[in-house]
């Protein structure tokens, strides 16, 4: 764990948890596992605050436990995952998809589960529910079926899933293993068992089938888990298949930048078929035949046969390699090179970087030795011609910032200065995870900033607040015009335009926290597949 | 015995010579030892070795070597009467400096090959100079070295740094401007194939453009006050391969077709980006180069950061 990894895992456990869930949180990453006694300790706290800080980090997956050091009978240690934090960055990324893909009930389904962690089936689809009766007009209601259909669709696409059963003495890892055909089939049989058989809709009494809606009647009011009889059987946001998506994404539109839109939508329906059957990890997606990727395209694609073959034969000609052909049979097997279009995007983000710090002459003298690997001074100059004095000023900043090595290769055995070779060279995946700390260091910034931002402004946003709560009592018993004027007057104009400004510096920095995100996503997401390649 | 004696006597010196020179002329190779000993048998090797010293001193005659041992060979009337009037260590010099051939050759190299002192030297340079058989140029990779060529011939291009080299300096606006020309070029090609709206394969083909073609556009736009060749032309168009703007694919193609270079021709295509400029690169940490600085806590630090005070108010 990197001193930016922890400061940034601190100041996201701060924002959404609270200060002592992050003194927990901080502490436990720093010191790897500990057992709960000497978390305890260590941090000064009472133990029943630990406890709940624990519970609050299991329950949201960002904490494991399991038999420690010694052994079954020991105390039970517990340890962060710190990439499962990280996605805390990530999460108005998989609210948005969950809407583009399955609209609003969508949206807030996956809203709901990513804030509480983990719910059950009926919890989420009650909340939901109304949650969307409160936003309709008067006299609608949300109907439950609808929100069971998208909660089914999300299941079955594999977006949510189920959470494994945590049986006491196991030492279960921190990743979710994806039990997916099995969690599919179980819902289903829920599905049936389940109450929202019958018509329901949202605030209303609901009646069960079986012989227990009296029963279930009488415990209303408490817990809801226990009579809607899918008790015990949690669902989780599937983080990965989100990430796989994105991914997806990624290399359909670096496909479309640098070819066309159709040959983009072929890519896409080859990623849509190999979706579920690809392993996560995988270098390329299973090999697709020509004929089925002609039967899968859509038809408002409008593409022929023969226009489909050629498209696919300047998909594998192309240098970038998003696509490769493994075989002749069903018209050309192809696949989607995952691994080669990951780092081509990698590579395309580190040019990026080095262009607008450091200006265009500077990329070329980067993307040259990307290109050929080593090179000496000399050889830098001629290729990139550029004159001698500005091209080693240039090499000499990039080897200041570390994006660029230098290798020595002597010809003689003692290294001496005029008698060895000095070569420039460019490692892409070193450079890559520099990158990747730079980032968290630069996301970690604006989360400090925007803290820092409401933190001076503190006095006027609770001035506003309290107007603001006096304006609403006063609307709801039905004051007059002049009253509301006369407290909304009591915020100043200087003052208003404080709380804009305040308001678009806070927006900004949110969404620069965001746009930096993409990028440690795609750098994460290249470092990841070249060490599952390795 | 007195016959074997006139025999003798008639091998005068001079038809020695004379002799030697028309082989020469038989053979404008150049001749060896045993073709010499082979015509005239009778001679010895002492006479032999006379005649052909004095050719050589003369300056009639070169003295070359090759694999199988020393060759001689007719010196044209023309340089032969150059180096008349120089002593032998000028000639020295000078045919140094004529082996050079366009690369020219520097002092110290000279004073290597032909053990003279380097005062001695450096007389004789200026002497060459001043009857303008040499000249001095100088080399664009170390600006203080001289080399030495002879007079009429043109530098080599390692010397002089060839087309983007005048007088010493690098043309960097030179090699900009052309950069933009070849780039809009290929730019404009690959829009039209585009607009033609044709089956890929044929926008794709359509879009390509050999070096050969980049070569002529260039050429007839003028802009270039030298002559351009079709390296110097992919030269420049492998730095715009360098800015990402660019790429190139090699075909085969038949020997013959203009612009084939063994049988190989390099096309070029101009393609965009494949990314948007990264998230990270939208923020002024981003581009800060006190990013090291930076801790929460110290004069530089998140909460009183001059650019992010100045981007948020953008």
């Amino acid at each position: 764990m990197t001193a930016q990894e922890v400061r940034l895992c601190g100041l996201l456990l701060q924002e959404h948890f609270g200060n002592v869930v992050e003194k927990v949180g901080t502490h436990l990453i720093r010191s790897g596992v500990l057992t709960l006694r000497a978390l305890a300790h260590e941090t000064k706290l009472p133990l029943d605050l630990v406890k709940k800080s624990l519970c609050v980090l299991v329950q949201h997956g960002m904490c494991t436990f399991g038999a420690g050091r010694r052994g079954p009978a020991g105390p039970v240690e517990y340890r962060i995952n710190c990439e499962r934090v990280f996605h805390m960055l990530r999460y108005p990324r998989y609210i948005y998809t969950a809407k583009s893909l399955y609209g609003d009930t969508g949206e807030l389904i996956v809203e709901e589960i990513l804030q509480r962690g983990q719910m059950t089936m009926s919890s989420t689809v009650k909340t939901v529910a109304d949650r969307l009766t409160h936003n309709m007009p008067e006299g609608q209601s949300m109907d439950y079926s609808e929100v069971v259909s998208a909660f089914s669709q999300l299941v079955e696409t594999h977006f949510l899933q189920r959470c494994p059963l945590a049986s006491a003495g196991s030492s279960s890892s921190g990743a979710v293993d994806t039990p997916l055909p099995v969690a599919t089939q179980n819902f289903l049989v829920i599905n049936s068992y389940d109450i929202y058989s019958t018509l329901s809709q949202g605030k209303r009494r609901r009646s069960s089938e079986d012989g227990e809606a009296d029963q279930c009647a009488a415990k209303k009011a408490r817990t809801d888990d226990s009579e809607c009889g899918d008790d015990r059987i949690y669902w989780q946001v599937n983080f990965q298949r989100f990430h796989l998506h994105f991914r997806d994404q990624a290399i359909i539109s670096a496909v479309s930048c640098k070819l066309d839109q159709s040959s983009s939508e072929i890519v896409r329906t080859m990623l849509r078929m190999s979706e579920v059957t690809t392993p996560a990890h995988a270098a390329f997606t299973q090999a697709l035949s020509a004929n089925e990727i002609f039967r899968a395209l859509l038809s408002s694609y409008n593409i022929a046969r023969p226009i489909l073959d050629q498209y696919l034969s300047l998909l594998v000609d192309d240098p970038m390699e998003f696509v490769g052909k493994t075989g002749d049979s069903g018209g050309g097997m192809y696949v989607v090179n995952l691994h080669r279009a990951l780092a081509n995007l990698a590579r395309a983000t580190l040019e990026s970087v080095v262009q607008e710090r450091f200006g265009s002459r500077s990329a070329r003298i980067f993307r040259l030795l990307l290109r050929k690997r080593h090179l000496e001074q000399k050889q830098v100059e001629d290729f990139a011609m550029i004159p001698a004095k500005e091209a080693k000023d240039m090499l000499y900043k990039l080897l200041s910032e570390n994006l660029v090595q230098l290798q020595e290769i002597p010809k003689t055995p003692d290294y001496a200065p005029s008698r060895t070779f000095y070569l420039y060279t460019v490692n892409q995946l070193p450079t890559a995870r520099l990158l990747l700390q730079h980032s968290y260091k630069t996301v970690g910034n604006l989360m400090e900033r925007r803290l820092y931002e409401t933190k001076e402004n503190k006095r006027l946003l609770e001035k506003s607040q309290r107007i603001e709560a006096i304006l609403a009592s006063l609307q709801a018993t039905g004051a007059e015009a002049a009253q509301l004027t006369e407290v909304e007057e009591m915020i100043t104009v200087p003052e208003r335009q404080q709380l804009e400004s305040l308001r678009h510096h806070i927006n900004k920095l949110d969404s620069s926290e965001n746009q930096v995100d993409e990028t440690i996503f795609l750098l994460k997401s290249y470092i990841n597949s070249t060490q599952a390649s390795r | 015995m007195t016959e074997v004696k006139v025999k003798k006597e008639s091998t005068d010196p001079v038809d020695i010579e004379n002799r030697i020179k028309e082989l020469c002329l038989q053979f404008p190779h150049g001749i060896t030892d045993q073709v010499i000993q082979n015509d005239m048998p009778h001679v010895e090797v002492q006479q032999r070795a006379m005649a052909i010293n004095r050719l050589l001193s003369v300056g009639q005659l070169d003295l070359l070597k090759n694999s199988n041992g020393l060759l001689y060979r007719l010196k044209d009337a023309q340089s032969a009467s150059k180096v008349k009037g120089s002593d032998n260590q000028e000639k020295l010099v000078y045919q140094i400096i004529e082996d050079a051939g366009n690369k020219g050759i520097w002092t110290r190299d000279i004073r290597y090959k032909s053990n003279l002192p380097l005062t001695e030297i450096n007389k004789i340079l200026k002497n060459l100079e001043s009857k303008k058989l040499i000249k001095a140029v100088k080399s664009v990779a170390a600006s203080k070295k001289k080399v030495y060529m002879l007079y009429n011939l043109q530098p080599d291009r390692s010397v002089t740094g060839g087309a983007w080299y005048s007088d010493q300096d690098f043309e960097s606006e030179f090699v900009e401007v052309l950069n933009q020309q070849c780039f809009k070029f290929l730019q404009s090609k690959a829009e039209a194939a585009r607009d033609s709206k044709q089956s890929p394969m044929v926008q794709r083909n359509s879009s390509l453009a050999t070096s050969h073609e980049v070569w002529k556009y260039i050429c007839e736009l003028g802009i270039s006050k030298v002559d351009l060749s079709m390296e110097d032309i992919e030269t420049i168009l492998n730095t715009l391969i360098f800015d990402g703007k660019v790429e190139m694919t090699i075909i085969a193609a038949k020997e013959g077709t203009v612009g084939s270079v063994d049988g190989q021709m390099k096309l070029y295509r101009g393609v965009n980006p494949i990314i948007q400029p990264t998230g990270l690169v939208k923020t002024p940490c981003g581009l800060c180069p006190v990013f090291d600085d930076c801790h929460e806590g110290c004069e530089i630090s998140p909460s009183n950061c001059v650019y992010m005070a100045e981007w948020l108010d953008f």
